[in-house]
């Protein structure tokens, strides 16, 4: 029933072998004995620095949902500079092979520039599929699973081991991915897989096995953190917090998630058939037997364009938020916003065909596609006009963070109009699996890239208690966006001109001056990563003079900014009730932002448990013995998976309890802690009354989980 | 750096601009998608301009617009007036939504569906509702196998040329096109748009040109470790050149049964530019190659192709010199 595979392969390692190993290879040899230095450095000094035990505690066995939004932007940053590192090496292959006749260095095995064909597919596959899955989507991800609580006034997620589970799968892809390096190949056919190239035949070796298994635990891991956003948002909103009152970016969280859930099954079982023709000798997307390649292409792309707009929509929410802080002014046509939001939502699920135009479906076909694809234009362009209104008739003040969303900005105003050129199949057939492409996905990735760095510099005080350096978020600001430029206007030329996607050598020698250009460009990208690491050191060094109290911008409108900087573990003191759609605006209009609780009540915690570290492990280990065919430590994986899952099931988790006097206790210490905010200041108790609350009058947080939110 | 340098910098970097954008008028230009010579290609890039200027139209005023807001309304300086409770206008509303959704009519009607039905690939209207009645097609069976192209023209003898296209000019060219392993695109980006090639499956294209001449082709979509190699050149010719070169064709030793073709289809990269031309080939041979694809015919790529290229490479070298 197996599929017979091509070279050795034995009962106790399957088909790894020493030789699978690229010892010889000049590039990954070096880069493996640099990792496990700077590796076995680092294990040293957290050993001499006794960090263990705090690392376990505080941190692997963590449910805090800002503990693990913050490995979720950390993975996604590390995972960020390996695709970056990736994206060097496809420019300087292209800048180093193009033009015609032999210019590769022999010595690597490459006939032009210095990768073989193979190895540089490998690349820009893993490159691909790093920059959406494991750069975007945890960065994104993690500011969700950060913010997103403390915008709805929640203790934590609904499911706090979910959580946890999510994230340590998530890592275990991300894992199986950087193994790939030096242990076998990666997949060579692109991020999406190209039907039926990933069929045996074509790919004899394991980097597509590496591919189907990553890609798996990443579709599980984000899909069990979209059921958890969902279940947070519907459930756990503090009272007050009606759905016309929840914070755009809020809004967004909901929208994305509803698209991961629904369409993140679609990858699983798109890719579980992949491997049933892999390993099973299945015909699902063979040519021959009755297999139907394109039915792989639709049911990638069903899930792949949804994908996209997972990754945009927490971008615009937060421009969403940043853009009115600093303009000092409520977001302008909220209502339009969220509608706009929910509009892109739901047209991302019937526009996955503008793919693959060219596949020859026919012009009514084309033309219900084109059409929906550009539908997707509308609410996008009442995004960027409602932006362009929040600053009108306001106070806006360039901080560094505003510096990013307004680049962000101007990133969707060219891919919006690229994309509009793309989504016609008439111009689509010229330009399509061209440069423009890449050129044009890259403007709309970036644009998620700056509203990030824009987001971690906007929310950074919220979660570790000072501002990040000003002067060095906008040097790093100004070296990317001169990269972006010096890359991605020479790309664009370059698809007018006829060169095509994924060219290990561009033959044309008339590209070679642009690729020059765009090397250029790399090299201040990689200016603005030192920039990165200098404003994270300078900032951290000077951290004391950087203190925030909760109001950490003093513009600040949604409700995070209402809790203490850095947020303690238990969010809220006491749960706030909503007054208003931007709450800490309310509150510091009427004067109450500096109201502190009157009374505690006792708050009911989730205990820490390594168990999703575990699972996490089984899972990779489970990826790693499939991909190598290892039969017996594959069964041994998945029956300690599963084992793992009925035992913490079995056990639950009471939790604990956190008395009102430790609360009071504690809160007074963090206040004590905290600079005064600069504006004005009011004293305690000093309220108008009627109507207005500032914290729920409920008896604990018990009594709450059973009644749900106050409204709906 | 004084001055003057910067200047004489300024005035490079103007004449390198007007360059560049000159260079889309040039007789050899470099720019493929804005120098069409196919009747398919300028239908596309007409469509393109149309759309880059509605689009660029609003896109350009809202990019005006947002600066202007930065400008005005900056903190300290702008001299806007400042009001931090206005948050809506259903005045502002209407045309937020409104302008989206009229250019997006437009585009649809004018653009998206028009196109669509002009250069729809299997009978694109702009060139066969221009055909003359007693027009003479030209046929071109298209196998694409890992990494060469078949070109075979079934009115003409079946002669067929490998990686080579030659075609008539002012005469429609309607293309059959399969491919013997994995998916590719069929790209002529100065004569025709993009078509998808696939295994066991048929799709067509259409071609029309007006100016003779000598143009890329591209195997435009990733299809193993030989895609950049896998490249044609398209001659166009005039019809009496182009019946001069089906003679010499006709008259070639070389022929190609289903046999010769599983030898010819095997992995194979085109480093060496070779162009052989068959005298004729076993009528059928596209469908055949079909069928057999679709009972599950492969030709599956060796282990060693998938490592050292350079050592595949001197391998096919050494046999090129013998």
């Amino acid at each position: 029933m197996l599929v017979h595979v091509p070279g050795p392969w034995s009962p106790l390692l399957g088909r790894l072998a020493l030789s699978e190993i690229p010892y010889k290879n000049l590039i990954l040899a070096p880069l493996f004995v640099l990792i496990v230095l700077v590796g076995l450095a680092l294990v040293g000094w957290i050993t001499k620095r006794g960090l263990w035990g705090y690392l376990w505690r505080e941190w692997f066995t963590t449910v805090d949902h800002k503990k693990l939004g913050i490995m979720y932007i950390f993975l996604g940053l590390v995972m960020l500079f390996r695709g970056f590192i990736d994206g060097l090496m496809i420019r300087t292959q292209q800048m180093l092979a193009v033009g015609p006749g032999d210019n590769g260095i022999k010595a690597m095995g490459a006939i032009h520039g210095y990768l073989t064909p193979f190895h540089f597919g490998q690349i820009y596959s893993a490159h691909g599929l790093i920059m959406i899955l494991l750069a975007a989507t945890p960065l994104l991800v993690g500011l969700m699973n950060i913010i997103v609580p403390l915008q709805i006034g929640a203790r934590d997620m609904a499911f706090p081991y979910l959580n946890a589970l999510g994230f340590w799968i998530t890592a275990a892809g991300a894992a199986l991915i950087m193994i790939s390096l030096f242990v076998g190949d990666f997949s060579h056919n692109g991020w999406f897989g190209y039907a039926p190239i990933f069929e045996m035949s074509y790919s004899p070796g394991v980097g597509v096995d590496y591919w189907i298994w990553t890609l798996e635990l990443i579709a599980l891991g984000t899909t069990l953190g979209s059921i958890n956003f969902l279940a947070t948002v519907v459930k756990m909103r503090a009272p007050g917090m009606t759905w016309g009152r929840l914070p755009v970016f809020t809004w967004s969280a909901v929208s994305a998630n509803i698209i991961a859930l629904t369409s993140f099954p679609c990858l699983q079982v798109a890719l579980a058939l992949v491997g049933a023709d892999r390993y099973l000798g299945t015909h699902f997307f063979t040519a021959g037997f009755g297999g139907n390649l394109m039915l792989y292409t639709n049911l990638f792309w069903l899930w792949g364009h949804p994908e996209v707009y997972f990754v945009i929509l927490p971008a615009f929410g937060m421009l969403g938020e940043i853009i009115p802080t600093f303009s000092e002014k409520p977001l302008f046509g909220y209502v339009a916003m969220v509608l706009a939001t929910f509009a892109i939502a739901g047209v991302s699920w019937i526009v996955w065909l503008h793919h693959f135009f060219t596949m020859g479906m026919g012009p009514y076909v084309s033309t219900e596609f084109s059409v929906a694809t550009m539908l997707v234009g509308i609410p996008t362009g009442v995004k960027v006009f409602n932006w362009a209104f929040t600053m009108y008739r306001g106070r806006i003040s360039y901080t560094a963070a505003m510096h990013w969303a307004l680049g962000a900005l101007f990133l969707l105003l060219i891919g919006g109009l690229t994309g509009m050129m793309l989504s016609i199949p008439a111009i689509n057939y010229m330009v399509h699996n061209s440069v423009f492409v890449v050129a044009h996905f890259h403007m709309m990735l970036l644009c998620i890239v700056y509203a990030v760095f824009g987001a971690v510099i906007y929310w950074w005080p919220k979660v570790f208690g000072f501002r990040l350096n000003e002067a060095w978020g906008k040097i790093m600001f100004w070296l990317f966006s001169a990269g972006t430029a010096l890359v991605f206007i020479p790309m664009f030329m370059l698809g007018f001109m006829g060169e095509t996607r994924r060219l290990d050598w561009p033959f044309d020698p008339h590209w070679a001056g642009l690729f020059d250009v765009q090397e250029f460009g790399i090299a201040i990208y990689v200016l603005s990563v030192v920039s990165f690491v200098v404003l994270l050191f300078v900032s951290i060094r000077d951290r004391a003079k950087e203190r925030v109290g909760a109001d950490a911008w003093g513009t600040s409108r949604s409700l995070e900014w209402l809790t203490d900087s850095p947020v303690p573990f238990y969010n809220f003191a006491m749960v706030p009730e909503i007054n208003a759609r931007d709450e800490v605006a309310w509150r510091r209009e009427h004067g109450f932002l500096d109201i502190r609780p009157d009374h505690y009540k006792a708050i009911h915690m989730p205990n820490n448990t390594p168990v999703a570290l575990y699972i996490g492990a089984t899972l990779f280990l489970l990826g790693f013995a499939l991909t190598w065919r290892i039969w017996w430590l594959s069964g041994i994986a998945l029956l300690a998976t599963v084992a793992l899952m009925i035992w913490r099931s079995a056990k639950g988790d009471p939790g604990y309890v956190i008395s009102a006097e430790e609360i009071a206790r504690l809160d007074r210490e963090a206040r004590q802690k905290m600079p005064v905010d600069g504006g004005d200041t009011v004293p305690v108790g000093g309220f108008a009354g009627g109507q207005i609350m500032a914290y729920s009058r409920e008896v604990s947080d018990q009594d709450r989980s059973h009644r749900g939110p106050k409204s709906w | 750096m004084t001055t003057k340098k910067w200047l004489q910098m300024g005035q490079y970097a103007a004449i390198l601009l007007t360059t560049m954008l000159l260079g889309g008028c040039a007789r050899h230009s470099p720019w493929w998608i804005f120098d069409p010579k196919g009747v398919g290609a300028r239908a596309s890039y007409d469509y393109m301009m149309i759309d880059i200027a509605v689009m660029l139209s609003i896109v350009g005023l809202t990019a005006i617009m947002i600066v202007w807001f930065m400008i005005r309304y900056r903190k300290g300086g702008g001299g806007g007036k400042y009001d931090g409770k206005w948050s809506h206008s259903m005045t502002i509303e209407f045309f937020t939504w409104g302008i989206p959704i009229a250019a997006v009519a437009f585009l649809s009607w004018a653009v998206a569906i028009n196109g669509s039905f002009a250069l729809n690939p299997y009978n694109p209207t702009v060139i066969t509702h221009t055909m003359k009645p007693k027009g003479d097609p030209v046929d071109v069976d298209v196998i694409a196998t890992d990494w060469q192209w078949l070109f075979i023209y079934p009115q003409f003898h079946h002669i067929a040329v490998a990686n080579e296209l030659v075609v008539p000019a002012h005469t429609p060219v309607f293309f059959k096109l399969t491919s013997t392993a994995v998916t590719t695109d069929f790209f002529v980006p100065q004569l025709v748009g993009m078509i998808d090639v696939m295994p066991g499956m048929r799709t067509k294209d259409a071609l029309e040109v007006d100016h003779r001449g000598s143009y890329q082709g591209i195997a435009a979509d990733y299809c193993g470790a030989g895609t950049s190699w896998m490249l044609f050149k398209t001659k166009v010719v005039s019809m009496r050149d182009f019946h001069r070169w089906v003679k010499t064709a006709e008259a070639q030793p070389e022929t190609m049964n289903y046999h010769q073709f599983n030898e010819f289809a095997r992995p194979y990269i085109n480093v060496h530019y070779k162009t052989p031309i068959y005298g004729h080939v076993e009528p059928g041979l596209f469908n055949h190659v079909i069928l057999e694809v679709m009972n599950g015919k492969k030709w599956p790529l060796p282990m060693f192709m998938t490592e050292n290229m350079y050592a595949y490479l001197q391998k096919q070298a050494k046999e090129h010199r013998a």
